[in-house]
């Protein structure tokens, strides 16, 4: 199991957003979330890769307890990729820079080296003529290729993705998914918080149900999308499908 | 009073004032850009103890007068340590004390106004939080503390005729000097207003390029 969650509570002020959840990912493993608004699906997400601190239980990330306050977390989180719902590119660096910062930041990559790689994963995403390019200057669709691009630069083994789609234009929808899909057949393990039920299905390894901050029900997108055992799941799923 | 005199006289005498000023001025700035910088950081830690002590000394520095920390550190504190200190060294150090608090929440409203997802998309990639701050944050908080920066040397030049009263020869007390010899009250205040005028408009110009400059990045 490369992702192991006991037990995870996690409070803002006295709001309760995640109570007490537990689960498992295995290695190559492409797990879908998917849930209400306000179902603590994002906050879970963010808690492994401790951008939330849990306020109880337990994290386990390729064997490192990130909920231990004596583990590098900044050590983990390079194996922990993450894709966020807004981009979040550096504005004042070129796609190249963004993509080769933390690697020859963090990584202590030789400059070099870490365009070559940079360029090979810009090629991957479909955007190798836009190395020189400012964020700015790139639809919503090509900056969210660059930020999966930017995460992979750092070689991890998991990437989680918060709802990578949500800020895009319909027709940028696509060829975000189609970079996802193609990282899933290459085997990352993949954690997905989305509302793009054709991916969980086509993708997806299993479905996480999330509400009000539980695992209501999980299984094999068939499972989920043909057949939920649980009442909540139903009506959600009858209202978005 | 004849244009000659004005020429050959009172107008070099005033511009060695002007230079002192103009010396004064960034000595000030440059020390207040290192406090600011600071202190402005310190405002923003999670540490209780240091967020407080650089809010407090904001609060202190905004609360008083700048006559009255000019007075306290040449006047006060002499009399209360014995220590006598020079008068230049006493009115760049408070007038660089002085800006550092304005320049504090300068740097402070800066870094703030970076977006949040800014420092999570660092993080998350390994960086600690002094790499993120260090290649991510403030790279672009800078780009927007630059033109309230600018204000603040113009502030601080303008403060720095202040420092007349503690005998520091600068470009108003110059003038002073002047006019008890000459009576020339009329040309020689208008030639010191003049005078702050062009080095005001030098500032802003050079500001405006910088800024120029820095948004040739931006796209």
């Amino acid at each position: 199991m490369i992702i192991k969650v006991q037990d995870l509570y996690k409070n803002f002020g006295s709001l309760e957003v995640l109570k007490g959840i537990n689960c498992s990912i295995k290695e190559q493993e492409v797990v879908v979330v998917i849930g209400p608004s306000g179902s603590g699906k994002s906050t879970f997400l963010r808690c492994l890769n401790k951008l939330e601190e849990p306020t109880s239980g337990t994290v386990i990330i390729d064997g490192y307890d990130i909920t231990d306050p004596n583990t590098d977390i900044n050590y983990v989180r390079q194996e922990v990729g993450m894709v966020f719902q807004r981009f979040n590119l550096f504005p004042h660096k070129t796609v190249l820079e963004n993509v080769t910062l933390a690697p020859i930041k963090v990584r202590n990559m030789q400059k070099d080296e870490a365009e070559k790689k940079a360029i090979e994963l810009l090629k991957k995403v479909g955007l190798e003529d836009k190395a020189n390019a400012y964020p700015s200057q790139l639809s919503g669709g090509q900056q969210q290729r660059v930020a999966i691009a930017r995460a992979l630069a750092m070689r991890p083994k998991i990437m989680l993705f918060d709802e990578p789609t949500s800020a895009l234009d319909p027709e940028m929808v696509g060829e975000v998914l189609a970079v996802m899909k193609q990282l899933a057949r290459e085997g990352m393990t993949m954690v997905v918080v989305t509302h793009e039920m054709g991916f969980a299905r086509e993708v997806g390894d299993r479905v996480i149900f999330m509400d009000n901050g539980q695992i209501v029900e999980e299984g094999t997108p068939k499972e989920i999308f043909s057949n939920a055992q649980n009442p909540r799941t139903q009506s959600f799923l009858s209202k978005i499908l | 009073m004849d244009i000659k005199t004005l020429m050959t006289d009172i107008l070099p005498f005033l511009a060695v004032g002007a230079v002192a000023t103009v010396k004064i001025t960034i000595l000030a700035v440059l020390l207040g850009f290192v406090i600011g910088l600071f202190f402005g950081l310190m405002r923003l830690s999670r540490n209780k103890l240091l967020s407080s002590i650089a809010r407090l000394y904001i609060s202190l520095i905004r609360g008083t007068p700048l006559l009255v920390q000019i007075f306290f550190v040449y006047f006060g504190l002499p009399k209360a340590t014995g220590l006598n200190i020079d008068a230049f060294v006493a009115a760049t150090s408070t007038l660089g004390v002085n800006a550092g608090a304005y320049i504090a929440e300068i740097v402070r409203a800066g870094i703030q106004s970076i977006e949040k997802g800014q420092m999570e998309a660092a993080r998350s990639l390994g960086m600690t939080h002094f790499q993120a701050m260090r290649y991510v944050i403030w790279p672009q908080a800078f780009k927007r503390i630059v033109p309230p920066l600018g204000n603040q040397f113009i502030i601080t030049l303008k403060d720095s005729s202040l420092l007349s009263v503690i005998t520091v020869e600068e470009l108003v007390r110059k003038g002073q000097i002047k006019i008890s010899t000459t009576f020339a009250a009329f040309e020689i205040w208008a030639l010191v207003g003049i005078m702050y005028w062009i080095m005001v408009l030098v500032i802003s110009q050079w500001v405006n390029w910088t800024e120029e400059r820095l948004k040739a990045g931006d796209h």
